[in-house]
C-alpha cells in the first residue's frame, strides 16, 4: 500500500517537470494555432547549456540563471528567422520546418558535445536524501517540484495580472481583434514563443541533474508535452498542471502495476481524451 | 478506356525511368529500395495530399505488412503471391480501423492520434517478441520463387530479377493510384479536403470516403512493406518505428504533397541522397535539416512546386514568341 | 573530415613508424580488403567513430605480420537495419566484399551475418544477442564478445560469493531480447546460489524515468539490485538511483556495462562501490593490452574505451587469419579461425569451433571513491575475471 502512495507523490514530482516541458507549447498552439515540433530542442539545449556553463563556472546555480535566458534569445532570433515564416502555412508544412530545425539542431549538439551524453552532478547543498513513508526521496526532486510551482504561479500571474498576458489570452481568442485595438499581435506571438521556450529551457536545466544532457532527449520531450497539451487542452494553463500531473502519476503508479506498459500508458490515455473528450479536459469548448 | 494519351505518355516516361534507375545507381539493391519507399510515400500522399489528412502513422502499415508477410513465409508453405497478398489485406485491415477512430477528429488532434497509434503498435511489435522478434527484428524472411499456379517460376535470389518484380509493383501501384485519383473517389477526397461540410451537404458522408483513402493506403504502403521484407531478409523492429512514419511524410511532402509522381521523386531523393550524403560526412542530417526549411519557407509544394515553376517560366517564353535577350534570360536562372 | 585527416596521419606515421616491408608485401600476395561495418551517424554515431580509430591501428601495427597489403574501409550503417543490409549487399555486389567487421547494433549483426553467410563471406562481430552463436549461427559469422551466459555467471555468482547474507535480489530489465537472455541467465544463477529473486521491473525501449522501478525494489526490501539494461538507460537508472541514495541501502550491479566511456560520463562519486560487468578493461595487465594502451595513449591522447578495443580485437583475429592462411578466401580463413588462439587485450583469446564464439574472459569490477583514483581513468577495481560459456549440449547452434 506504501509503494503505491509513493508512486503517487513521486508522480506530481514528475509531473511538473512535464507540465513545465508543455505549457510552452501549449501556450504557443492556443495562440498561434503553430505545432512546433522543435518544442523539445529548448528544453534539450536547456540541459546541455547548463551541463556547459556548470562545467566551467563550477556553479549550478549560474547555469540555472544564465541558461533559460539564453535560450529565450535564442528562441527569438528562431521566430524571428525561421518560424514566423510559416505561421499563416497549412500545419504540415509548420511539422516539416519544426522537423527540420530539430534535425539541424540534433546534430549541431552532437558536433559541439559528442554523441554520448554528459552528466551533470546535483549542486552540494541540494544532495541527500528525505524519508517518505520507507522510502527515501532525493531532496533535488523536492526542489524542482518547489521551482516548478513557482514557476506555475509565476506564469499564472503573468497571464492573469499584467498586460501581456492578458493580449495572449485574448490573442488565442482571437488574434485579428488585438490587432484591431492597435497592438502589433507580432510581438505577442515572438514574446509567447519566447516564453514557452524559456520555461521548456527550465524544464531541461532542472533535469539535467536527474537524467544528465543527451542527444535525443527532445525526442521523449515532445512526446509528453503533445500528451499534456491534448490531454489538458491546448493553450489551457490548468489544463497543463492537471494533464501534466496527472501523466506523472500514471506513468509512476504503472510502475508498480504493470511496468512494461508505463510508457505505452500514456498515448493511451490520450486517445482515449481525443476520442471522448477532443478539447481535453479543461479546454474551452 | 486504360487511361488518356497524357497518362499513357507520362506512364511510359516513368516506366522509362523505372527501367533506368538501377544503372544509375548503379546497385539493384538501391533501386529496389528507392522503389520501395517511392510507393510507401505515393501512398502517403493520397492521404496527405489528396485527402488532406496527415497521417504520421504510415509506418504502422509498413512494418505490419513486413510483419505479416515475413511470418506467413517463414512458418507456413504458403507461397510467395499469397503471402504478398494476405500482407496488403491485413495492413488495409489495420489501416481502416486505425483510420475509422483517427477521423473522428480534425487538424492537430487528427495527427496526434496518428502519432498515438504509432506509439501504440511499435509497443505490440517490440513487446512480442516470440511472433515480431522484437528488438532483433524478424530474421530469415525466405524470399520464395514466383510460382504461378505451378505453371511458371521465377527464381529471386538474383537481386536483379527481384528488382524487376519491385518494378513491376511500382507501376502497378502508381497506375492504381493515378485511377483512383482520377476517378469520383479521387475528387471527393479533394472536394472534402477543401470543404468538408459542404461536400456533407452535397450528401457525401466524409468518414466513409475517409476510412477508404485510409484503407488504400494502408494496403499499398502494408504491400511495400512486405517488399521490403523480401529486399532485405528481415523485417527490422524500425519499419515499425517512428521515425519510418515521419521519413515517409516528409518524402511525400518534399517531393510535393498533391503529386502522386512528385513524391516518389521526393522518396528516391531522399534515399538516394542519405546514401551518398552519409558516405561524405556523418553529420550530413544538417543538409536535409536545412533543406525542409528552405522547401517549407520557399517553395511548399516541393520538386513539384519548382519543377511547375520552370516548366511555367520556359511556357510563357514561348507564348511571348520572340526569345528573350541573352541578358535576360542568364538574369532568370 | 576529421576521419580523411586521421587517415592522412596514421598513414603517415605508419609508414614513418614500423616501415612496412614494401618488397616483402609486394611479394606475397594481392591486398586483403577489410570492410568495418558499423554507424558513423545517427543515433550510435560514437560506435563507430572509436571503432574505427581501434580497427586502424590493429592494422597500423600487425601490417608486417600480414604480409601484403591491407585496405581498411568503413560503411555506414546510420544504425538502420535497412541501410546495413542493403550496403553490405552492395559491398559484396560491386566491390567484391568478402570480409566483414563490426555491426553496431544486434539487430543489424543478425541481418548482415546472414547476407554476408549468403555470399559465403567471413563476418566477425562483436553485438551482444545470444542468437548470433545460438540460434542464428552461420559458418561465416565469427562472434568476440562474451554473450548474456557469460555476463551473468560472471557478475552474479561472485558478488554472491563476495556478499553471502545479500540473499534478497531485484531486477530491473529492459524488453529487449537481449534483456530477456539476461534475465533468463540471472534466474538459473539465482537458483543456483540459493538467491531469492524478489521482484523484477520491466522496462520499455524508450523508457528514461526509473524512479517507480527503484520504489519497487525499495518495497521488495532487495540486498542488491541487479541492473539488466545498457548504454544511456543504465546511465539513467545508475544516476537516478545514486540521487536516491539507494547506494546506502543495497548492492548494486550492472551485468553489462560499456565500462570507461560510461564511467566518465558518471562520475566518480556515482560509480563508488558499484559492480560492473564488462567486456575490457584498460588496467587488464597483459603484455598484449598493455602494448594497445601504450599505442592508444600515444596516438589518441586517452585510454581506449571499449568500441577501441573490440574493433582492435576482431581486425587482428582477421589479419592474423589471413596471415596464417596466407589468403584472403573466406573459405580457408574460417578453418584457421576455428583454431585461432592468441594472446588478446582481455588475456588469451581462442574461437570455440562448433559455434564460432571466442572464448575469453569476463571482468568484474568495482567502482572506487574519488580520493583512491591515482590517474583520471582509474575508476574502477577487477574484483574478478573468467570465462563462461554456453556448454556445447545446451548451446543452439547447429551449422547448416
Amino acid at each position: 500500500m506504501a509503494i503505491y502512495l509513493f508512486q503517487i507523490i513521486n508522480g506530481i514530482g514528475l509531473g511538473m517537470i512535464y507540465f513545465l516541458i508543455a505549457v510552452g507549447l501549449s501556450i504557443t498552439l492556443g495562440l498561434l494555432g503553430f505545432v512546433n515540433f522543435a518544442h523539445g530542442v529548448f528544453y534539450l539545449l536547456g540541459a546541455y547549456l547548463t551541463y556547459q556553463i556548470a562545467a566551467a563556472t563550477g556553479s549550478f546555480l549560474v547555469a540555472a540563471l544564465v541558461a533559460p535566458l539564453a535560450i529565450g534569445a535564442l528562441a527569438f532570433v528562431l521566430e524571428r528567422g525561421v518560424l514566423r515564416h510559416t505561421y499563416d502555412l497549412p500545419h504540415k508544412y509548420q511539422i516539416i520546418a519544426t522537423l527540420g530545425v530539430v534535425l539541424i539542431v540534433q546534430e549541431l549538439v552532437v558536433v559541439g558535445w559528442g554523441p554520448l551524453g554528459h552528466g551533470v552532478t546535483v549542486p552540494e547543498a541540494l544532495s541527500g536524501i528525505v524519508m517518505l513513508g520507507g522510502f527515501p526521496y532525493p531532496i533535488y526532486r523536492i526542489f524542482v517540484v518547489a521551482v516548478a510551482a513557482l514557476m506555475a504561479v509565476g506564469l499564472w500571474l503573468l497571464l492573469e495580472r499584467t498586460r501581456f498576458g492578458a493580449l495572449v489570452r485574448a490573442g488565442s481568442e482571437s488574434a485579428e481583434m488585438v490587432t484591431l485595438l492597435g497592438t502589433d499581435v507580432r510581438l505577442v506571438m515572438s514574446g509567447t514563443l519566447v516564453l514557452g521556450a524559456f520555461i521548456a529551457a527550465v524544464a531541461g536545466v532542472l533535469i539535467a541533474p536527474i537524467r544528465g544532457a543527451e542527444p535525443n532527449m527532445n525526442i521523449e520531450a515532445l512526446g509528453i508535452a503533445f500528451v499534456v497539451v491534448i490531454i489538458g487542452g491546448m493553450g489551457s494553463f490548468t489544463g497543463s498542471i492537471i494533464a501534466g500531473i496527472l501523466i506523472g502519476v500514471i506513468q509512476s503508479v504503472m510502475s508498480t502495476v504493470w511496468a512494461e506498459g508505463s510508457q505505452l500508458m500514456i498515448y493511451v490515455a490520450m486517445t482515449l481524451i481525443l476520442i471522448a473528450m477532443p478539447r481535453g479536459l479543461m479546454g474551452r469548448a | 478506356m486504360i487511361m488518356t494519351n497524357n497518362t499513357l505518355r507520362s506512364f511510359l516516361l516513368i516506366a522509362a525511368l523505372v527501367v533506368a534507375l538501377p544503372f544509375a545507381t548503379t546497385s539493384n539493391t538501391l533501386a529496389a529500395t528507392i522503389l520501395i519507399y517511392g510507393m510507401a510515400a505515393m501512398a502517403c500522399n493520397l492521404l496527405v495530399g489528396y485527402a488532406g489528412l496527415l497521417s504520421f502513422c504510415q509506418g504502422v502499415f509498413f512494418g505490419v505488412g513486413g510483419y505479416v508477410a515475413g511470418i506467413v513465409l517463414l512458418d507456413t508453405g504458403i507461397g510467395l503471391i499469397p503471402a504478398l497478398a494476405i500482407a496488403t489485406v491485413v495492413s488495409a485491415l489495420v489501416a481502416g480501423m486505425i483510420g475509422a477512430v483517427s477521423i473522428r477528429r480534425t487538424g492537430i488532434y487528427f495527427v496526434m492520434l496518428t502519432l498515438a497509434f504509432s506509439q501504440m503498435f511499435y509497443f505490440l511489435a517490440y513487446s512480442q517478441p516470440d511472433i515480431t522478434g522484437g528488438d532483433n527484428g524478424l530474421n530469415g524472411v525466405p524470399r520464395k520463387p514466383l510460382d504461378f499456379f505451378g505453371l511458371l517460376r521465377v527464381d529471386l535470389d538474383d537481386n536483379q530479377v527481384f528488382y524487376g518484380l519491385v518494378a513491376v509493383a511500382f507501376l502497378a501501384v502508381y497506375w492504381l493510384l493515378r485511377r483512383v485519383i482520377e476517378s469520383p473517389l479521387g475528387s471527393t477526397l479533394i472536394a472534402i479536403r477543401e470543404n468538408g461540410t459542404r461536400a456533407w451537404a452535397v450528401g457525401y458522408d466524409p468518414r466513409h470516403y475517409k476510412v477508404l483513402a485510409f484503407v488504400i493506403s494502408g494496403a499499398i504502403t502494408g504491400f511495400a512493406g512486405a517488399l521490403d521484407g523480401l529486399l532485405l531478409g528481415i523485417v527490422p523492429l524500425s519499419n515499425i518505428d517512428l521515425r519510418m512514419s515521419e521519413h515517409i511524410v516528409i518524402a511525400a511532402i518534399l517531393g510535393g504533397a498533391g503529386s502522386l509522381f512528385g513524391s516518389a521523386v521526393g522518396a528516391a531523393l531522399l534515399v538516394f541522397a542519405t546514401d551518398l550524403l552519409s558516405e561524405w560526412w556523418p553529420r550530413w542530417q544538417i543538409i536535409l535539416g536545412v533543406a525542409l526549411i528552405l522547401l517549407v519557407i520557399f517553395t511548399p509544394d516541393g520538386l513539384t512546386g519548382i519543377w511547375q515553376n520552370l516548366k511555367a517560366r520556359l511556357g510563357s517564353r514561348r507564348k511571348a514568341g520572340t526569345p528573350a535577350p541573352a541578358g535576360e534570360r542568364m538574369g532568370v536562372e | 573530415m576529421e576521419r580523411r585527416k586521421f587517415i592522412q596521419m596514421t598513414a603517415m606515421a605508419g609508414l614513418g613508424m614500423g616501415g612496412l616491408p614494401l618488397r616483402g608485401a609486394l611479394a606475397q600476395g594481392n591486398a586483403a580488403d577489410l570492410f568495418m561495418v558499423s554507424a558513423f551517424s545517427g543515433p550510435f554515431a560514437a560506435n563507430g567513430k572509436y571503432g574505427e580509430m581501434g580497427g586502424r591501428l590493429a592494422v597500423k601495427r600487425l601490417a608486417a605480420e600480414a604480409g601484403r597489403p591491407l585496405n581498411y574501409t568503413t560503411i555506414d550503417t546510420q544504425g538502420n537495419v535497412g541501410v546495413a543490409t542493403r550496403k553490405v549487399q552492395e559491398a559484396v555486389a560491386q566491390k567484391n566484399a568478402r570480409i566483414f567487421l563490426g555491426g553496431a547494433l544486434s539487430s543489424e549483426a543478425l541481418a548482415m551475418s546472414r547476407e554476408i553467410h549468403k555470399a559465403n563471406g567471413l563476418y566477425i562481430t562483436y553485438v551482444g544477442a545470444d542468437e548470433v552463436t545460438g540460434s542464428n549461427c552461420n559458418k561465416s559469422t565469427f562472434r568476440w564478445s562474451v554473450p548474456t551466459y557469460g555476463a551473468i555467471h560472471e557478475t552474479v555468482a561472485p558478488v554472491a560469493d563476495l556478499h553471502p547474507q545479500a540473499k534478497r535480489w531485484y531486477t530491473i530489465t529492459p524488453q529487449y531480447v537481449f534483456g530477456e537472455g539476461l534475465l533468463n541467465n540471472a534466474k538459473d544463477v539465482f537458483k543456483a546460489k540459493g538467491i531469492e529473486h524478489v521482484g523484477n521491473s520491466y522496462h520499455s525501449l524508450q523508457e528514461k524515468e526509473f524512479s517507480g522501478y527503484l520504489a519497487n525494489a525499495v518495497a521488495a526490501n532487495a540486498d542488491v539490485l541487479l541492473i539488466l539494461n545498457f548504454s544511456q538507460q543504465s546511465i539513467d537508472t545508475l544516476r537516478q538511483l545514486a540521487n536516491f541514495g539507494l547506494k546506502k541501502k543495497m548492492k548494486i550491479v550492472v551485468a553489462w556495462s560499456a565500462g570507461l566511456d560510461h564511467f566518465s560520463t558518471l562520475g566518480a562519486d556515482i560509480c563508488d562501490g558499484i559492480y560492473f560487468g564488462v567486456q575490457y578493461w584498460h588496467q587488464h595487465d597483459v603484455p598484449a593490452n598493455n602494448e594497445f594502451v601504450k599505442l592508444c595513449r600515444e596516438n589518441f591522447k586517452s585510454a581506449p574505451t571499449l568500441f577501441t578495443a573490440q574493433d582492435y580485437s576482431i581486425t587482428t583475429m582477421a589479419i592474423k587469419a589471413i596471415a596464417q592462411a596466407n589468403s584472403t578466401d573466406p573459405a580457408k580463413l574460417i578453418p584457421v579461425l576455428e583454431a585461432l588462439k592468441w594472446d588478446g587485450l582481455t588475456g588469451e583469446e581462442k574461437v570455440r569451433a562448433f559455434d564460432h564464439q571466442v572464448e575469453k574472459n569476463y571482468f568484474l569490477l568495482r567502482g572506487k571513491p574519488k580520493d583512491k583514483m591515482r590517474d583520471a581513468d582509474d575508476f574502477a577495481d577487477v574484483v574478478g575475471l573468467g570465462k563462461s560459456f554456453v556448454p556445447q549440449d545446451q548451446s543452439e547452434c547447429k551449422f547448416a
